[in-house]
């Protein structure tokens, strides 16, 4: 792509801000920078948007492969790829995402994309299935009150405990009296310490809810990320979270790239620096051409600052997984706590994307499964669990659900009643799973470098370095990391994004009464369905008010 | 041009995605700008507007339709349109100029990569630009005609300067459209959640969902 065309030929081009790498801070910057009138050429090495947080299609995955697995080479944030992809797939028909990510629907993040306008590119769905692995079966979350309430399982005093809790945590910030010896303490202590909560309630509160990799997790931090769930609920429908389709950060990297585009920055793809001589500010790029830079270069290249490595796996599976969606979404998170996999330390987090993010074709979906544990041992707890979600597919998706077993391994009770060899039956799923078994179309798994606590980048010289993504599944702290580029080019955060868009549209309301039926009309049909829930739930409601 | 959109009459509204491709400084975004809003700026330097422009053509008494037009900004000029801008698109206009004959090459290899990126049926208009020129053209209409025809595009020789046959061009790509379609897939993708919508229900106390 870099080789198709001609750069303009005149000696040297000047910018003020030079940015190397597409990924999402440093696109969200860009756009910050252009809009505020800064003069910005963005590049980057790939001939792709997004650097470690792009979705790729299947030629490209594989030349990231081998770069990723070329030492010598590699200046990302990622390590150790293994690829399988099974033969005749059409490679443009898959996005696989490098960096997952999901987006609450009450963030700073998502306030910016509006306020920037750059939503406006973007078609985001929900995500409102998130699931706890429990004993060999999935447990949908129950994240909102009226969920606690109409639980079929927990008992009266569990219910009144979590209320007590979940009226806390709305708040936690100005009740500072109740935590403030606990901040530093792991938050499993502080839920069975002050709220008197169950094992099981701590696991869900502290895993699926707070997506958090371990029980021991501070209590300061806990609470900031259990609150971001509870507080999302409800704000678009009965969700939490959404992520944008054909790739959750690629696409809004792509978005604020066409923003920065808008303002008047310059985009070169396929280009890479090369050089940057300080004493004259002249940066050199690959094509030969020297660039004067004015103010500052921003580069998410070269220098991979990241304190932890985490373990990934995508698995492609001929699965469309719709068991585990929620009515008209498809997608869902599914969390494997700590100690459910062969002693795991950290939780294991998978979000599962069926065709309808875009991702992938129809009667497929992909398994984004991760896990703080690095290496050899990350790996081997990843396979765990995709064994456990391979085992939980099949047997939810197959209806009628038939052995295939020889008459060797029945016995009779002696009832007469026929018995399967349960020895025979713990031994290998696949001797007696459903006629299918399941395929996978591709899997892969590799390292990355991901920062844990959200660093301020820091400026020693003209050049910035920014920080690999944060180890959050969801898009914590890109807004805070984007200020503070910001602010080390122009001093100042109080104008970052401070648009005012010269041709606001009349018909922004149109589009929005266009787009109004489905989702609406939906969650409509599923308030007429549990009308009789909410009787229930008023009397409880009524009866549970502490 | 502005066409009624009265909802609740049964009328049709149908809402597709344009994209702009050519060359730098063929014309693209005047082409767009006289389009809407029947201006022409001659030191117009870039592209403009903070998203994409939009555009509602009556094409008959029942019909309205929608254009959603989207701009390059500039990323063509390095060849660094990001795979979201050809996602969806229905149609796509391909500028060149007529006073430049190596502005039609550069067209045609943007018409290849339509049809290697965008969907397999999007709808793909030829315009030769800068109509006004006409003493400075390099390229025949007759070339670029039979180009047009060979490949299937529509094509139109246009000023965005005077405004000749620009409406023209856009009601001839909205004729083309499929519209018995469109009703189900206005924006030729699944609806996500909508932004502009927030739930009525009060968040954090609400009384509704069961997810049972």
């Amino acid at each position: 792509m870099a080789t198709t065309t001609t750069p303009a030929a005149d000696s040297t081009e000047t910018c003020d801000v030079l940015i190397y790498g597409t990924g999402l801070v440093e696109s969200v910057v860009a756009a910050a920078l252009a809009w505020q009138g800064t003069n910005v050429l963005h590049i980057d090495s790939n001939p792709y948007y997004g650097g470690s947080w792009a979705a790729l299609n299947l030629d490209e995955l594989k030349a990231w492969t081998d770069r990723v697995n070329d030492a010598a080479s590699n200046n990302t944030p990622f390590s150790d790829a293994y690829l399988y992809i099974s033969r005749n797939l059409d490679p443009r028909k898959y996005a696989i995402d490098l960096s997952p990510h999901i987006l609450f629907t009450r963030s700073d993040f998502l306030n910016l994309l509006i306020k920037s306008r750059v939503s406006r590119y973007l078609e985001f769905k929900p995500l409102g299935s998130f699931h706890t692995f429990e004993q060999d079966s999935f447990e949908k979350v129950p994240g909102t009150k009226e969920d606690i309430f109409t639980s079929q399982t927990l008992t009266l005093l569990t219910k009144r405990s979590l209320m007590r809790f979940m009226k806390f945590v709305i708040d936690w910030e100005q009740n500072s009296t109740i935590w403030q010896e606990y901040k530093d303490e792991p938050i499993s202590k502080f839920l069975d310490e002050r709220f008197g909560l169950d094992a099981p309630q701590i696991v869900e509160l502290v895993h699926s809810i707070g997506l958090l990799p371990t029980p021991k997790a501070p209590t300061e931090l806990a609470l900031g990320a259990i609150k971001r769930y509870l507080t999302s609920m409800q704000v678009y429908g009965n969700f939490p979270a959404m992520y944008s389709m054909y790739g959750t950060g690629g696409e809004l990297a792509q978005g604020f790239c066409r923003s920065a585009a808008v303002a008047g920055a310059v985009y070169r793809l396929g280009t890479k620096l090369i050089g940057f001589d300080e004493t004259t500010s002249e940066a050199e790029l690959d094509s030969g051409e020297k660039i004067k830079v004015t103010e500052k270069i921003i580069s998410s290249e070269g220098v991979i600052a990241g304190d932890e490595e985490i373990t990934r796996m995508v698995a492609v599976v001929e699965k469309d997984c719709k068991e585990w969606f929620a009515e008209g979404e498809s997608s869902a998170v599914v969390i494997f706590p700590v100690d459910t996999l062969d002693g795991n330390r950290y939780a294991v987090q998978v979000l599962v994307m069926g065709s309808g993010s875009g991702q992938c074709p129809s009667g497929q979906a992909i398994w984004y499964l991760s896990t703080q544990e690095s290496g050899e041992q990350g790996r081997k707890y990843l396979y765990v669990a995709l064994e456990k979600l391979e085992e939980t597919i099949l047997r939810e998706s197959t209806e009628d659900f038939e052995f295939d077993v020889n008459e060797e391994e029945i016995s009779y009770l002696p009832n007469g009643l026929p018995v399967i060899s349960s020895v025979r039956l713990g031994e290998s799923l696949r001797n007696f799973s459903p006629k299918e078994s399941l395929k996978y179309l591709l899997k892969l798994t590799y390292s990355q470098k991901v920062t844990v606590s959200p660093l301020e980048p820091t400026a020693d010289s003209k050049v910035i370095y920014t920080i690999a993504p944060s180890i959050d599944l969801a898009f914590e702290g890109i807004v805070d990391q984007a200020k503070g580029l910001y602010e080390l080019v122009t001093g100042t955060t109080d104008d970052f994004f401070d648009v005012d868009f010269e041709d606001e549209d009349d018909d922004a309301t149109a589009t929005a009464a266009a787009a109004d039926t489905d989702i609406r009309d939906v969650a409509e049909d599923k308030d007429d369905d549990v009308v009789g829930h909410h009787s229930d739930f008023e009397e409880v409601a009524g009866e549970m008010t502490i | 041009m502005a066409g009624a959109r009265d909802s609740s009459s049964g009328t049709r509204f149908a809402q597709f995605k344009l994209v702009l491709l050519g060359e730098s400084a063929v014309g693209k975004s005047s082409l767009v700008l006289r389009f809407v809003k029947d201006q022409f700026d001659d030191y117009r330097e870039s592209t403009i507007g903070a998203a994409f422009l939009t555009q509602t053509i009556a094409l008959d008494e029942s019909t309205t339709i929608k254009f959603e037009i989207w701009d390059t900004a500039g990323q063509e000029r390095y060849k660094s349109l990001a795979p979201m801008y050809y996602r969806n698109a229905n149609c796509a206009v391909v500028v060149y100029d007529i006073t430049q004959a190596s502005s039609l090459d550069k067209a045609k290899s943007w018409v290849k990569e339509l049809q290697r990126q965008a969907n397999e049926n999007i709808i793909i208009a030829l315009a030769g630009n800068k109509l006004d020129l006409n003493a400075k053209r390099q390229v025949e209409t007759s070339v670029a005609d039979a180009y047009a025809r060979e490949s299937g595009l529509l094509f139109f020789e246009t000023s965005a300067k005077t405004g000749e046959s620009v409406t023209e061009l856009f009601t001839a790509i909205a004729k083309r459209l499929p519209l018995e379609t469109a009703s189900t897939r206005t924006r030729a993708a699944p609806k996500g959640v909508d932004l502009s919508r927030p739930s009525r229900r009060a968040p954090a106390q609400s009384n509704n969902g069961c997810t049972c």
